[in-house]
């Protein structure tokens, strides 16, 4: 039997699964990750010194050996853990965990002692080294729910709070699948599920119980509200 | 002489230099706390380009609030009306300015006519009330929780020009949202 963690005080408790088997590696979330949340564009030489960002990332595994071979997507953002190795190195309370399960990063306190990234066993924290900067004609399609991120300070996957905020304010309640993460609604092939973990009916609650299920890095005991489906292939 | 003088001037310039001091000192740290001590026109509104008065509206024509910041129940900012909605109810109820006492008011409602083939141009109004940065303020809950705009707002329907009468710093809000049991987390309004 699956462990799932039960918030205490929130109605909610946010999470998502991820199923691999569907996943094509298009990489529609990554491009809807950045668009949604501000993250500035990252060229070739951002890649090259290791310092793009990108809140959710796909990496890539080959599978097997020529000519039985696979390519396996991984699509990797903030795994929003219960017992997160970033909160607790943060010296200025800048990262905690919220009452909705979410692990939540406050830009305006963050003072970029980079712990927090360094900590993280997921690489799914980064690191601002520079003021992001946008084409001319891309100012004015930023979103104005989303804080821009200055020079200096970590950022990461926020399961974009922003539409949670938005669906949820005033205690109003939320039908499940009511609103999605820019890239759940931008999955072409329907891989990602984000949902209620507290509402048992939720399609997110459905497939965290499927015999598939694993969580990434699951050894470290990190608690991760983000589960992957894979079916072992005893072929590859 | 001049050594009793001197006598004297020391201190009184002392005096006087600390009474600056300590005066400047005090606005800085009210403005920081709060909001800078009204004086020196610091506690005014701004002026704005066209002298729209509050006061009329809301009281003579008694209008409600949301009838021309229409969104302020549905969306994050409360929204400013357009130059049309303001044409509109001119038109509609002949209300030029002539038969007001203000001298004022026949010029400033001329100013919604603009261009005559262009039509107006959008009013660059200066903002009134700030929040500090990296605050994602939302009206939409307030007012379904049944706020009242008074409440932050201050008697708009009594300001002649709209001047900003609650210091709305973090403090402000968190005070208000713990009294009235609403969420305190950080990403209420932070993210």
């Amino acid at each position: 039997m699956a462990t799932r963690t039960q918030s205490t005080r929130a109605d909610h408790k946010w999470g998502m699964v991820i199923d691999l088997d569907r996943c094509t590696g298009c990489q529609a979330c990554v491009i809807a990750c950045q668009s949604e949340n501000n993250i500035p564009l990252n060229d070739q030489s951002a890649f090259l010194d290791g310092r793009a960002i990108e809140w959710i990332r796909v990496e890539r595994y080959w599978e097997g050996d020529y000519p039985d071979i696979k390519a396996r997507f991984l699509p990797v953002l903030c795994q929003h853990c219960d017992n997160a190795p970033c909160e607790s190195v943060c010296p200025v309370y800048a990262t905690y965990h919220n009452n909705e399960g979410l692990n939540v990063q406050v830009y305006n306190r963050c003072v970029g002692t980079r712990f927090c990234g360094n900590n993280c066993p997921y690489h799914a924290r980064l690191f601002n080294y520079w003021e992001p900067v946008w084409p001319e004609d891309l100012r004015n399609q930023l979103n104005p729910d989303v804080t821009v991120r200055t020079r200096g300070i970590m950022e990461k996957c926020t399961f974009c709070i922003q539409r949670i905020r938005r669906s949820t304010r005033g205690g109003k309640q939320v039908e499940d699948q009511a609103f999605n993460p820019a890239c759940v609604q931008a999955c072409p092939t329907d891989a990602m599920t984000f949902g209620d973990l507290n509402n048992p009916d939720s399609r997110v609650s459905q497939k965290w119980e499927d015999e598939r299920a694993f969580r990434v890095l699951e050894a470290l005991g990190t608690n991760p509200s983000v589960k992957y489906l894979k079916q072992v292939d005893a072929h590859a | 002489m001049s050594n009793s003088l001197i006598k004297i001037a020391v201190p009184v310039i002392g005096l006087v230099a600390a009474l600056v001091l300590a005066f400047v000192a005090y606005f800085f740290v009210l403005a920081w706390w709060s909001q800078p001590p009204a004086v020196l026109g610091f506690g005014d509104g701004p002026t704005q380009p066209i002298a729209f008065p509050h006061t009329v509206h809301v009281t003579t024509a008694g209008l409600d609030c949301q009838f021309c910041h229409r969104i302020a129940s549905t969306e994050e900012a409360a929204g400013v009306p357009a130059v049309a909605q303001c044409q509109f109810c001119h038109d509609f109820t002949r209300i030029t300015g002539e038969e007001s006492d203000s001298p004022t008011a026949e010029t400033e409602i001329a100013k919604l006519i603009g261009d005559p083939l262009e039509g107006p141009d959008p009013i660059n109004w200066v903002r009134v009330h700030r929040l500090p940065d990296h605050v994602q303020f939302v009206h939409a809950p307030h007012i379904q929780q049944g706020f009242s705009c008074s409440t932050c707002h201050g008697d708009i329907a009594s300001m002649e020009v709209v001047e900003q009468v609650r210091n709305l710093k973090m403090r402000d809000c968190v005070d208000c949202h713990r009294d009235n049991e609403a969420p305190t987390d950080c990403t209420t309004c932070h993210y």
